[in-house]
């Protein structure tokens, strides 16, 4: 358990240090911008962690969090000039809200009906996006979404957003680690192993499941409103069903109930199509090899699979 | 109230099943059973397999509702109460087949029993507040205190899964205690284990009677249950049809039938 957490302090730290570093060293504006949505898609793999890694269920309708919280900001900066800082609690809490009002039926569901349920939800939404030009600016898109500014700092720079962005991921791990080293995540993670068994001893995984299924909502909604901030223009194809099964992806190859997976699969799915521009149209070809290579040879996902190989190579001298 | 009390005690029961029934599609896995629990008492429920016991169980701890009869807990009825509203007044147990958290410790797991005695939720595990400190450490006080019980504090650490079996069956034990229950269900605690094993096991439910819990005890093992029980009940295709202190049960006729008979 000691061994465990000072573990993580040590990973607290060494992320600092790295985010620190690259942002001093790469200047490049196109890849701060990279290495700031890698920390974006952070946000929504480690809200989605919570809900599937840890509680054991499923959303197949992420991404529509993720737009809830960019078209609240949106529309509210915008159309109505409300400050950034106000609009974030407002993007925050209706997403709350909407996943409240959505969970209490579809978390009724489990396995394939929870998909299917939640990938429902996600359409409906991303046709509301599309189809309510008079509000969402429709197929085309929303644009002039304004910078973030804090007193004289400035966020319309790579840099600053990059830093901001990291910061708001390390607290939020360090959130979710708190929520899963406690009496809720112990909960959350026994209704994972056995719901009868959980029941049994008194976990009420109804109210449970729909706490995180809210909790993982406001992750996206954080991640959709520093998406808005980031590129001034939203439009409804970013909040598609393809984005929530990319999200999935990320959990998965990044590594289910591991907070550190959810770091490691969204640099992954972020990094890779960058890295396969070179092999053109066979690109879509070798994004989804690697993805099966992975979940075939570690099928536990990156963390697991990468902590088993450091401590199978560690024993191996002994022998 | 009189009418309800025990005539041997003088006491309420603690459990009162009144014209219990369920069935599932076709199959009336229980039916019309009543019998009552004095408080503090051994009741061993027997009866061949399919009889019907751990749909009673079931139904005792609100996994599902029975189709008629009534059930009283403390002198209130318990339909419609959520389980988790029955574990925090006291209604424990364990499972035929374990059931443990398989990807948390040892320890872990005797924690999450521990759910509906704690409050710790959202906002206090992130802010980590001093009541929350000190009930966790408190609760690993109690966790470490119950492994101890059962003789696993030494183990604490290790993954659940990693346990032989006999051990998955204590420590599912000392899960289903950290609840603090007044009612315990034990579903074939003995099932799979060695007679060493079983010895310690009777040793052990005894205690855990000795500090005050009822205990409804479902188990093949005839020399366990008629050592311990103070009490016997008898299911045969879901019907009581016996009920009495263990030596006569083993006299009646009925019994040694349909059950005693077939298992030889
Ligand atoms: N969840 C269920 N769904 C359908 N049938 C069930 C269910 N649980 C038990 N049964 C049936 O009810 C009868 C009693 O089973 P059970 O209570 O498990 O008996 P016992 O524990 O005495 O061996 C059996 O015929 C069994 O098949
Ligand atoms: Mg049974």
């Amino acid at each position: 358990m000691d061994n465990r957490s000072n573990w993580h302090r040590i990973a607290y730290a060494a992320l600092i240090v790295i985010v620190v570093l690259t942002g001093m060293l790469v200047s490049n504006a196109y890849h701060l911008q990279l290495l700031t949505f890698i920390g974006i898609n952070t946000l929504l793999a480690l809200g989605l962690n919570m809900l599937m890694g840890y509680a054991g269920q499923i959303s197949l309708g992420h991404a529509a969090f993720y737009g809830i919280g960019a078209y609240t900001t949106a529309i509210l900066t915008v159309h109505y000039a409300i400050s950034p800082w106000l609009a974030l609690p407002a993007a925050i809490l209706i997403a709350m809200a909407i996943a409240y009002i959505v969970g209490v039926p579809t978390l009724k569901l489990s396995g394939y009906y929870l998909g299917m349920g939640t990938l429902g939800f996600g359409m409906i939404v991303h046709i509301l996006f599309r189809e309510w030009s008079g509000v969402t600016g429709g197929a085309s898109g929303f644009i002039g979404i304004p910078p973030l500014e804090l007193g004289p700092v400035s966020f319309s720079s790579g840099r600053n957003y990059f830093y901001l962005v990291w910061a708001i991921v390390l607290l939020s791990l360090i959130i979710c680690r708190r929520i899963i080293d406690s009496r809720l995540g112990r909960g959350l993670r026994s209704i994972h192993d056995g719901e009868k068994a959980a029941r049994a001893v008194g976990v009420n995984t109804g109210k449970l499941k729909l706490q995180v299924f809210v909790l993982s909502a406001a992750f996206s909604a954080l991640a959709g409103f520093l998406y808005a901030h980031l590129v001034y223009f939203i439009s409804p194809g970013t909040f598609d069903f393809i984005t929530s099964i990319r999200i999935v992806t990320m959990v998965v190859i990044g590594g289910m109930a591991s907070i550190w997976g959810a770091l490691l699969g969204a640099s992954l799915l972020t990094l890779l199509p960058e890295w396969l521009h070179s092999f053109s149209e066979f690109e879509m070809v070798v994004y989804g090899l690697i993805l099966m290579s992975v979940m075939i040879f570690l099928p536990q996902g990156l963390t697991r699979g990468l902590m088993d190989i450091y401590e199978r190579s560690k024993r191996q001298p002994d022998r | 109230m009189s009418d309800r009390r025990d005539s041997r005690t003088g006491s309420r029961p603690l459990l009162e099943l009144e014209a219990v029934s369920k069935s599932f599609g076709g199959v009336h896995a229980v039916r019309g059973v009543s019998f009552q629990l004095t408080p503090e008492s051994i009741t061993g429920l027997i009866g061949p397999n399919g009889a019907g016991k751990t749909t009673l169980f079931n139904l005792i701890t609100g996994l599902f509702p029975a189709n008629s009869g009534r059930m009283i807990y403390e002198g209130e009825t318990t339909h419609k109460v959520c389980i988790h509203e029955l574990v925090r007044r006291g209604i424990s147990r364990t499972f035929q087949n374990v059931e443990l958290f398989e990807s948390m410790s040892v320890l872990e797991n005797i924690l999450v029993g521990q759910h509906s005695r704690t409050r710790c939720g959202m906002w206090g595990s992130i802010f980590r507040f001093p009541w929350v400190l000190r009930e966790e450490q408190q609760a690993r006080r109690n966790a470490l205190a119950l492994l101890e019980f059962v003789g696993l504090e030494d183990y604490a650490a290790q993954k659940s899964s990693d346990l032989p079996f006999g051990w998955q069956r204590l420590l599912e034990l000392a899960r289903a205690l950290a609840a603090r229950p007044k009612l315990l269900l034990l579903d074939e605690p003995a099932a799979g284990l060695n007679i060493v094993e079983t010895t310690q096991l009777g040793e052990l439910i005894k205690k855990i009677r000795e500090q005050g819990v009822t205990i409804l005890l479902v188990e093949h093992d005839m020399s366990l249950t008629m050592t311990v029980s103070d009490k016997i009940i008898v299911l045969d295709q879901g019907v009581k049809i016996a009920e009495g202190p263990p030596r006569e049960v083993q006299r009646d006729e009925a019994v040694v039938k349909a059950y005693l008979g077939t298992t030889g």
